[in-house]
């Protein structure tokens, strides 16, 4: 690694360092996750009625009409996806937020997909850093004197950058799913031309899933009532394995219910569709906007190299 | 494991979602129309499968079933797992929206391959189902392992060392998950075995309706 600018970092700063996130990171996280038992346990909700319902918020997002809002939230998100300059990734995450702020939806959901996306993102910040192959002209930071460990920050901003985007994307789900009915998005989904067979199936395994989610549960509680503990040996493991196909039987059997009952009413292999709006001219603008912000993000990339 | 937004190449992200889009197309043929709703309810069964976290030692997994999914969906499974993996895009984040058809990609041709392995050779005999399932279960997740690490890969050299490591970190998974899964498979042998007598269990006409 001769060009490869390097700096040296005594052993012992670093793994105080390292020590120091990973505390920061087990905090923020128990933070996050208290947050949310907190706000779940206070409303004793019912848990198989679906949670993905349009908040009642007025916003633009909330009466823009859905198709241009499909394509212009996931046609950035791919522009997003392309960046390769970390600014630009932030400056994406930037408009991210300002879109969910301007939507104002509940934050606890965009929380939560955060998390979820954070974990991923942690990864690759301890791991890219260390692992990417050195080239000439990047930045090193040595510990100690054997060089057995050496810190490239090319990885640290490629881990960054990558972060970045998950998180733009991330936060744009809100704005995109929580704003309307998941019925009307989807229907705004299949007169785009996707198959209206896909929006069908996304609907009922969305309305099951809560079912089955309860069936579990209730499942669970009769596992503890009963004495059954938690721990990862090998009976332990039957147990989950009989569980598991009690769910399955369980769902097969109620598929067949579900089906017959379905067809009882009429099912034809197609739902009412909702009413829809006529498509006004600011719907389009605004996508049209929303996409050239995306474009603009992408050339200004392009140019940096 | 299910690769986050920001990750991929475009190309591959654009190339995946033409990809899973051209094998769902073709697995959608050989269903009947009207039994499609009855996987999408069996899929939310698999969803929530899927949470259920096994303690291992002081963490815990939870777990990936695409073995399972094909032994119990023979050739519908890639469907199932394409319509699960964009629920869990859209409503945990777990798999990010614009990486859903190639982790569509990653998940369901490992079970496909799994289906069609356990319904040749199951023949009879509860044991041999048992050992059959839980060797599925486990090659379903060396296979999406080995998609996964291929994908990360295709970002170019400076992701190898995160390749590895998610092989790596695999490993005690398939373990837990061939286990488990050859616990399900037994016990569904032993209950309800005309669930894993018919390896199209969507496109013959059901035996229980």
């Amino acid at each position: 690694m001769p060009d490869a600018v390097s700096s040296s970092l005594p052993l012992w700063q670093i793994l105080l360092l390292i020590v120091f996130l990973l505390l920061a990171l087990a905090a923020a996280s128990q933070a996050l996750r208290c947050l949310f038992r907190g706000q779940s346990s206070e409303e004793d909700r019912d848990w198989s009625v679906p949670p993905l319902e349009a908040s009642k918020g007025r916003s633009f997002f909330h009466s823009w009409d859905v198709r241009c809002k499909i394509i212009a939230l996931v046609g950035f998100s791919f522009l997003v996806v392309s960046l390769d300059h970390l600014s630009l990734a932030f400056g994406a995450l930037t408009v991210s937020m300002v879109a969910l702020i301007a939507a104002r939806i509940p934050f606890s959901r965009a929380l939560m997909r955060l998390t979820a996306v954070a974990a991923f993102v942690a990864l690759l910040l301890v791991i890219m850093p260390v692992t990417v192959p050195v080239h000439p002209g990047d930045r090193l930071v040595v510990l100690t004197e054997k060089q057995w460990l050496v810190f490239n920050l090319r990885g640290l901003d490629l881990a960054l950058t990558i972060g970045a985007k998950a998180m733009a994307v991330a936060l744009l789900m809100e704005p995109l799913l929580g704003t309307a009915p998941l019925p009307i998005t989807l229907h705004g989904l299949s007169r785009l031309g996707v198959p209206k067979l896909f929006g069908q199936m996304v609907l009922l395994s969305h309305r099951y899933l809560y079912v089955f989610q309860e069936e579990a549960g209730r499942m669970a509680t009769g596992m503890r009532v009963r004495g059954f503990q938690r721990s990862s040996g090998l009976s332990n493991l039957r147990v989950f394995g009989s569980f598991l196909g009690m769910l399955f039987i369980r769902s097969f059997e109620r598929t067949e219910r579900v089906f017959s009952a379905m067809q009882a009413r009429g099912y034809h292999g197609a739902f009412p569709e909702p009413e829809t709006k006529t498509l006004s001219c600011i719907d389009v603008l605004l996508a049209v906007l929303w996409l050239l912000a995306g474009t603009c993000l992408v050339l200004a990339d392009r140019l940096m190299q | 494991m299910h690769i986050a937004d920001g990750v991929l190449p475009l190309s591959v992200t654009l190339g995946g979602y033409l990809a899973a889009g051209l094998v769902a197309a073709l697995k959608v043929r050989k269903v009947r129309q009207e039994e499609l709703p009855k996987l999408a309810v069996v899929t939310s069964a698999f969803f929530v499968a899927g949470l259920i976290h096994i303690p291992l030692g002081p963490t815990s997994v939870h777990l990936l079933l695409p073995g399972l999914a094909g032994v119990l969906l023979g050739s519908s499974a890639f469907l199932g797992i394409g319509l699960g993996l964009v629920l869990q895009s859209l409503l945990l984040q777990f798999g990010g929206l614009t990486v859903v058809g190639a982790n569509t990609i990653m998940m369901g041709l490992p079970a496909l391959a799994c289906g069609w392995i356990f319904h040749r050779f199951k023949k009879t005999g509860r044991w041999r189902q048992m050992l059959l399932g839980g060797l599925m279960g486990g090659l379903g997740v060396v296979l999406a392992a080995l998609g996964l690490a291929l994908l990360l890969v295709s970002g170019g050299e400076d992701f190898w060392g995160v390749a590895q490591i998610a092989l790596l970190a695999h490993l005690p998974v398939i373990i837990i998950e061939g286990l488990i899964t050859a616990m399900t498979v037994g016990f569904l042998a032993r209950v309800k075995p005309e669930l894993l007598l018919t390896p199209h269990h969507f496109r013959s006409e059901s035996p229980h309706a």
